[in-house]
């Protein structure tokens, strides 16, 4: 009696087992979705850049219900991103771990402390961008870019103070426009502070002459009653909001932009199907009302490019990135 | 009176029913995460900002700022019973409460922990709510050159730390700074002493060390002693209750590591750690029983945890006022407030009085219900004393070993505790103390570097630290502070002779 209860039990709950396996293999074949939580990783500690990246699109992901598998957002600091790519580049082919990227990506390996590249892993996503801007005080008496350089052109000595080592991104950043303007851009005496906030409390306290940093995280010091004035913004065209009277690059007849991208990338050889499928989940994404939201607030633009077009986009960031370090004498 | 006004609206705010629930929550959070060794409230901040995403923006930063001051109120526990550090900020509260812990005055540590977190965190408050706006400029006064000038004079309580061999106290804090240098250079983009390692680029984190040195290093100490573990004294807590006399004695060394601590705090990149250094080091300089510091010194608890609680609240001014993070933590709010879509800066207080005043009320309320919270705990805590000692030594261990892993998920750092453990030993055995190594570990990186970009500013001219006047001052208080010492015993020979 029980025995056969037993099976008919079995049988009972077999058997829609066996049909919904049946379902997703044949799903896989065309159409793959994730099996298990993706790990989304932050190459460095709560707080930064890539933290806010990794933990924003989780969010949305998860309140839009865009995924059926949860994203979990784990961070893991050291070497400016080195110390992850290391681990995330012993894990070919792993569909279930992709990690929040941006010029370091490329910067950093150029600078020769991380063994692998943005040719290590699988592009997925180009998601957002941020531009670069170059603040004085106030009372400066530097009205635009063009003084500032003029300034500098005559005592190369003066102070431009960034949030990060030399060679990195807010030193490309000042280097590139100093070059465009026809300054050499090893001339520019350019001060690393351990962050954008530090660099900005000593432009305050007058210890530098200018400081560049990014637009959205200068948006919040420029306001009516700001101590800082913005001279330029490394965009091709004007941005929004706080930012609105800042003039481009461009328009100030240097002709240079500079993007501070972010992205999604996954782990080496990563099958196509699983590219193909977060390319979809990002791009659906970005259309969401949540998304939206937290983007404008966090002053992010949207850029996205899909696995393709971010492939062959890195390697052209590459190219200029290694030309700039040349000329700075970083690479030789 | 102003300030009176807002202050009144601000606890219209934090005095909500839901406020004063989230301020109580963030608290009672924060004392909890302070207590484990390793877990500090970057990491639990950083959890929490998805929360408070949908939160009114003062709420969320209540919340926030109740987890970071209750982190460093509750970081004191573990570092007099254990001598484990629970966070960076409480590593000096360890000097002189666990000793206190080993002579049976564990609740009386505890307590003066307590009261003294109290009163540097409420007397911090109400200068961040009077002085704020102004202090913002103290904050800017700071460039490079006057930073090192004050890593200096820091520095110069290595005198003061190490006991008994000037020469092995100078010994350590070399070895400290050696430390400190691990990792990629921030001037140059230099890769030192990674031994192609891409786990040291970063350097090592001080927490590895502090809870290497101290809380394992003891392990095997006692491992090392041996002996059945039988120590009557060591298993009693003590009374919390605190004498008259002893009131008195600690009025002093609060109320000024309060206003000093305050002060490091304003300074971005400062903060409570080197905060709480000052405090100890100050207290210890001044007081006429300098020498009993490190033995179970009631002074030597209650300074540093007046000035890291003090500092807490320091480090707000930049935040609130200037809108630029003074620390990591401070870094994690303001990523927090701006997901909420408030942008902290000289603006707020016009555009979001709520958020700034509220946040402020809060901080009273907050630091009440601490007090309240943690003085009836403290037998219960303590309690862990009687623990029997294998049980004890592991608990230790597994703490230290869990908070490492914790911050980095990764097993390397595992090993650099266990190997600065053995370090540990290896000093307590030879005489070595460990406080100038710690001292010097934080301060080292901080002054190389403000060295150097003070000397790139200037382009290489050395007169730019005496040409500034604060940090010529400070340069000035440094040198005294070093001569006074040596000038001392020799003014006492001549008048006995005369």
């Amino acid at each position: 009696m029980t025995a056969k209860f037993t099976s008919r039990g079995l049988t009972a709950i077999v058997l829609p087992l066996a049909a919904l396996t049946g379902l997703a293999g044949t799903a896989q074949a065309d159409d793959w979705t994730p099996t298990r939580s993706i790990e989304f990783i932050a190459p460095a500690n709560p707080g930064g850049g890539w933290d806010t990246l990794v933990r924003t699109t989780s969010r949305v992901i998860q309140q839009e219900g865009l995924a059926d598998q949860n994203f979990a957002a784990i961070n893991v600091p050291g070497g400016g991103g080195a110390v992850a790519w290391a681990q995330i580049a012993g894990d070919s082919g792993n569909p279930h771990k992709l990690f929040a990227t941006s010029p370091p990506i490329i910067l950093v390996p150029l600078a020769g402390t991380s063994r692998y590249d943005h040719t290590d892993f699988t592009p997925i996503a180009r998601l957002i961008t941020d531009y670069s801007i170059v603040l004085v005080p106030m009372d400066s008496e530097y009205q635009d870019l063009n003084d500032l350089f003029d300034a500098m052109r005559e005592s190369p000595s003066m102070s431009v103070g960034g949030g990060s080592a030399p060679g990195s991104m807010d030193h490309i950043a000042i280097a590139g426009v100093a070059s465009a303007a026809g300054l050499e851009a090893s001339g520019v005496n350019y001060i690393a502070f351990s962050g954008g906030g530090e660099a900005m409390t000593n432009l305050m306290g007058g210890h530098v002459e200018a400081v560049i940093t990014g637009a959205g995280e200068a948006a919040g010091q420029l306001g009516p009653d700001s101590q800082l004035r913005a001279l330029g913004v490394s965009s091709p065209e004007r941005m929004g909001g706080p930012l609105a009277d800042v003039p481009t690059y461009q328009e100030q007849g240097i002709d240079y932009t500079f993007d501070i991208w972010r992205g999604v990338m996954g782990t080496p050889d990563m099958p196509a199907e699983a590219v193909a499928y977060y390319e979809d989940l990002f791009a659906q994404m970005l259309e969401t009302e949540g998304w939206q939201e937290a983007r404008d607030q966090l002053g992010w633009l949207d850029a996205y490019q899909n696995s393709e077009e971010f492939g062959a986009f890195l390697d052209a960031q590459k190219e200029e990135f290694s030309g700039v370090l040349t000329e700075l004498g970083l690479i030789r | 009176m102003e300030a009176l006004n807002n202050l009144m609206f601000g606890f219209g705010i934090a005095l909500e029913p839901m406020n004063i629930a989230y301020v109580f929550g963030g608290v009672f959070a924060g004392t909890i995460i302070g207590m484990l060794p390793g877990l500090g409230p970057i990491s639990a901040l950083a959890l929490m900002i998805p929360i408070t995403f949908a939160m009114e923006p003062s709420s969320g930063l209540i919340l926030m700022a109740g987890v970071y001051y209750g982190a460093i109120f509750g970081g004191s526990s573990s570092s007099i019973l254990l001598n484990a550090p629970g966070v960076a900020g409480t590593v000096a509260t360890s000097f002189d409460g666990y000793p206190m812990a080993k002579q049976g005055m564990a609740g009386k540590a505890l307590a003066i922990a307590a009261y003294a977190s109290f009163v540097g965190g409420t007397i911090s408050i109400v200068f961040l709510m009077m002085v704020a706006p102004l202090l913002s400029r103290v904050a800017v006064a700071f460039g490079p050159a006057e930073y090192f000038a004050l890593m200096v004079l820091g520095l110069t309580a290595v005198v003061s730390l190490s006991d008994k061999s000037l020469v092995k106290g100078l010994i350590a804090a070399v070895v400290g700074i050696m430390i400190s240098i691990i990792g990629i250079d921030l001037q140059t983009g230099t890769v030192r002493f990674a031994f192609g390692s891409a786990h040291l680029l970063d350097g090592i984190d001080f927490l590895v060390v502090a809870l290497g040195i101290f809380a394992l290093a003891e392990v095997f100490y006692m491992l090392l002693r041996g002996g059945g573990g039988k120590e009557p004294e060591r298993n009693a807590i003590g009374s919390l209750k605190l004498t008259r006399h002893e009131v008195r004695e600690i009025a002093g060394p609060i109320s000024r590591s309060s206003v000093l601590g305050f002060f490091t705090g304003v300074l971005p990149g400062a903060g409570a750690t080197i905060g709480s250094f000052l405090g100890y080091s100050m207290e210890k300089r001044i007081a006429k029983d300098g020498d009993t510091f490190g033995k179970g010194n009631i002074k030597g608890v209650a300074a540093p945890e007046a000035a890291n609680n003090a500092a807490c609240t320091g480090s707000f001014v930049p935040l609130l006022t200037l809108g630029v993070p003074g620390s990591g933590t401070t870094a994690v709010l303001l990523g927090a407030l701006l997901v909420m879509g408030v942008s902290p800066g000289p603006a707020m207080l016009v555009d979001r009085p709520d958020v700034f005043w509220g946040v402020i009320a809060s901080m009273y309320i907050g630091n009440i219900m601490l007090l309240v919270l943690n003085l009836p705990l403290i037998p219960y805590i303590a309690k862990i004393l009687e623990m029997p000692r294998p049980l004890l030594l592991s608990l230790i261990l597994i703490f230290c070993m869990v908070g490492v892993y914790g911050m980095s998920f990764t097993v390397v750092d595992l090993l650099f505790l266990l190997g600065f453990g053995l370090v540990g030993l290896g000093m307590r055995l030879f005489g070595f103390p460990a406080a100038p190594l710690i001292l010097a570990l934080i301060l080292g990186s901080i002054m190389e570097e403000s060295m150097r970009r003070a000397l790139q500013i200037s382009g290489g001219d050395w007169m730019t630290f005496i040409d500034k006047p604060i940090s010529m001052w400070l340069l000035i208080i440094a040198a005294l502070s070093l001569l006074l010492p040596l000038v001392k015993p020799l003014m006492r020979k001549l008048r006995a002779r005369a």
